[in-house]
């Protein structure tokens, strides 16, 4: 097995990436384990596709409209890792597909896979992920949004150990619409690395809420470039943290010096529920232009005592009083969710996972 | 129904409650009232059970004559759920097959709750993102659930709740809402009484419900206090500053907090007398 090289804790970027819990991941022992995909999938129509160990199982999968091909890898430290054959999603101008349904399952091991999402003008394209088994599941997305395209992408890591690390590269084209929502709700590492660049008049919603426990580490760090006027964003993120687990939020927004008008929000917030778990918040906001409107507030704390007396003192128990206010903090972030069922089953997740842990 | 016994209390190592003694009857409304800062609400709090009051010592007992929440083991198979009540029983203090005394500051608040306690509060809580209707819905659920009675349905509980809102005159539709955000200070009062009429304790401690409602709310929230709570089972603590909710909920007993201790008892009159002279006059 050859040596894995990482990237540095001393890298900035990689300041508090649980570098030490990839090597683990990749390290765990294969297990085929007694996952039933088929409960991963939700039931929407559309594509369906099964990756197994970071191959597409087109067997078990239906691929609609999506394409298996080579995909350039990103230039990345971890992205790079894969490179080769991945899944495509091309849309023709004005196309819009039913939802494309991707599960990921992990047995063990190490697995890398590379994939693009490519709109033409005007077409629109939905997308929910899954990360379900164990293992180190290693992913780079390229995103390419024609003018007044528009993508809405919902991805949730629910697996049981390991690491799951994403790349995402984005472009949007004029008048173009990106929402993504993250939901980390496993017992297993994650890391979320994305750079987005937006053009003129486009509107991007990247965001989510990231729930730790025990030793558990996530993690997202998001640089967006408004490059052209007139654009709008929202990075509104929740950070939930238990026991001794960690998570991290760096969202930077950057505007370019003409791109005038430009209305970025960061709203990064963290809610511990132990003393001893940590948030780690770090929002940026590096503006070249002179009339932008930029607003980022970051905040940590715990649960109101007061309001957890109230609902304890009507008959609420401790936990499920606890429980109600936590999917409270959350719910801003799993609601920018358009489609019903895919929010009903975001937060079923983070409902389980309030369930285990408190 | 409730034996409070030299009942001292601190929070942060500050003596508040100092030797505070009190037996309520089922069947009785006694008025509480008494200076600024005399301990109060710190009573409701110690008897709801919030952290960071501390009970240094003394005691408080419960009996609740119906509905016990918390049968005690010895009797938790015996066949006595349908059974008749003789009046004595129904008081809950004269033995009898029902009702035996709980330690009370034994309990988490939610026991207490499910037990038959109401604190309503002086100051309620506002919680963001959290419906009325979900709140108390889970509220009264997991009460019955203790009660091994069974859960509500959405749609059983919407209409007990609608119904409960109607009798207080609020509007349903503040139901749908956050949990008092951006209610005013009287609506926030109102809610509380919603709150009480859709659990239906057995004992309520009721932290000055009167204050911030306006004159034709006053009514209606006296009202909904004798429609709820004035029965031979249940039994209240009305803490206030004003005679004029005693007009609607007659008081058996008042008594004057002052300085964490109970320093004067009588009957209604004492409430009169208090609002003519003073607290410096009356419990010096
Ligand atoms: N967290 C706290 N730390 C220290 N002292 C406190 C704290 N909370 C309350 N107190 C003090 O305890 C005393 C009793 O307060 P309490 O709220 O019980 O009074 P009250 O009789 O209800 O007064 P009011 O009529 O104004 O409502 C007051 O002196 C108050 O300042
Ligand atoms: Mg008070």
């Amino acid at each position: 097995m050859s040596v894995l090289e990482l990237p540095s804790t001393r890298e900035e970027a990689w300041r508090y990436a649980d570098v030490a819990g990839i090597a683990t991941a990749a390290a765990l022992p294969r297990d085929a384990t007694a996952i039933d995909p088929a409960s991963l999938f939700l039931d929407l129509p559309g594509a369906r596709i099964l990756i197994r160990d970071g191959i597409v199982d087109e067997s078990a999968s239906d691929l609609g409209r999506v394409r298996l091909t080579h995909v350039a890898a990103a230039e990345h430290a971890l992205g790079r890792r894969t490179a080769g054959p991945g899944w495509s999603l091309r849309l023709a101008e004005d196309a819009a597909a039913d939802p494309v349904q991707v599960v990921h399952l992990a047995t063990g091991g190490a697995n890398h896979l590379a994939s693009e999402i490519v709109l033409a003008d005007d077409a629109t394209a939905t997308v929910v992920e899954t990360y379900a088994g164990a293992g180190w599941s290693n992913r780079a997305l390229s995103v390419k949004l024609g003018r007044a395209a528009r993508l809405m992408r919902s991805v949730r890591f629910l697996q049981s150990a390991g690491f799951q690390s994403l790349r995402e590269d984005a472009e949007l084209g004029q008048g173009a619409s990106l929402v993504t929502t993250f939901l980390g709700a496993g017992h297993a590492g994650s890391r979320i690395d994305a750079q987005l660049i937006a053009g003129e008049g486009t509107y991007t919603e990247y965001g989510g809420a990231l729930l730790t426990a025990d030793e558990q580490r996530q993690e997202c760090a998001v640089r967006l470039r408004h490059a052209e006027p007139n654009g709008q964003s929202h990075q509104l993120w929740r950070a939930v943290a238990a026991d001794r687990s960690a998570a991290s939020l760096a969202a930077a927004v950057e505007v370019a010096r003409h791109a005038q008008k430009t209305d970025g929000e960061q709203s990064l917030r963290g809610l511990l529920l132990h003393r001893t778990a940590t948030v780690n918040l770090k929002p940026e906001l590096e503006i070249f232009a002179d009339d932008v409107k930029c607003a980022h507030g970051a905040t940590v704390g715990e649960l109101d005592a007061r309001a957890l007396f109230y609902m304890q003192s009507r008959g609420i128990p401790r936990a499920k009083a606890q429980a109600l206010l936590t999917r409270a903090f959350v719910a801003d972030a799993l609601d920018r969710i358009g489609l019903d069922e895919v929010r009903e089953a975001f937060v079923a997740d983070a409902d389980a996972w309030l369930e285990r842990v408190l | 129904m409730l034996k409070i016994e030299n009942l001292h209390a601190e929070i942060d190592g500050k003596p508040i409650l100092k030797g505070l003694s009190l037996t309520v009857n089922a069947g009785e409304v006694h008025a509480i009232m008494g200076p600024n800062g005399a301990g109060k609400s710190t009573l409701g709090y110690v008897l709801g059970g919030r952290p960071g009051y501390e009970v240094t010592e003394g005691s408080v007992l419960f009996r609740a004559p119906r509905h016990a929440g918390l049968v005690p083991a010895s009797r938790a198979t015996s066949d006595t759920a349908e059974q008749s009540w003789t009046p004595e029983q129904a008081r809950g203090d004269e033995g009898g097959e029902e009702g035996e005394w709980i330690d009370l500051l034994a309990l988490e608040p939610n026991e207490r709750a499910a037990a038959g306690l109401f604190l309503g509060f002086q100051y309620p809580v506002e919680i963001p993102g959290v419906s009325n209707v979900q709140f108390l819905r889970e509220a009264l659920n997991a009460q019955r659930a203790t009660r091994d009675e069974k859960p509500l349905s959405g749609a059983e509980f919407l209409k007990l709740a609608r119904a409960q809102a109607a009798a207080l005159e609020m509007d349903a539709e503040m139901l749908k809402r956050p949990v008092n955000v951006g209610f005013s200070g009287g609506e926030k009062k109102r809610n509380e009484m919603v709150q009480m009429g859709i659990v239906d304790p057995t004992f309520a401690i009721l932290d000055e419900t009167d204050s911030g409602l306006d004159i034709d709310a006053l009514r209606i929230v006296g009202d909904g206090i004798n429609r709820i709570m004035r029965r031979p089972d249940k039994a209240v603590l009305l803490i206030t500053h004003y005679q004029r909710l005693l007009d609607y909920v007659r008081p058996d007993f008042v008594h004057v907090l002052a300085d964490g201790r109970i320093t004067r008892s009588g009957g209604a009159e004492l409430a009169h007398q208090l609002e003519r002279e003073g607290y410096a006059e009356v419990a010096a």
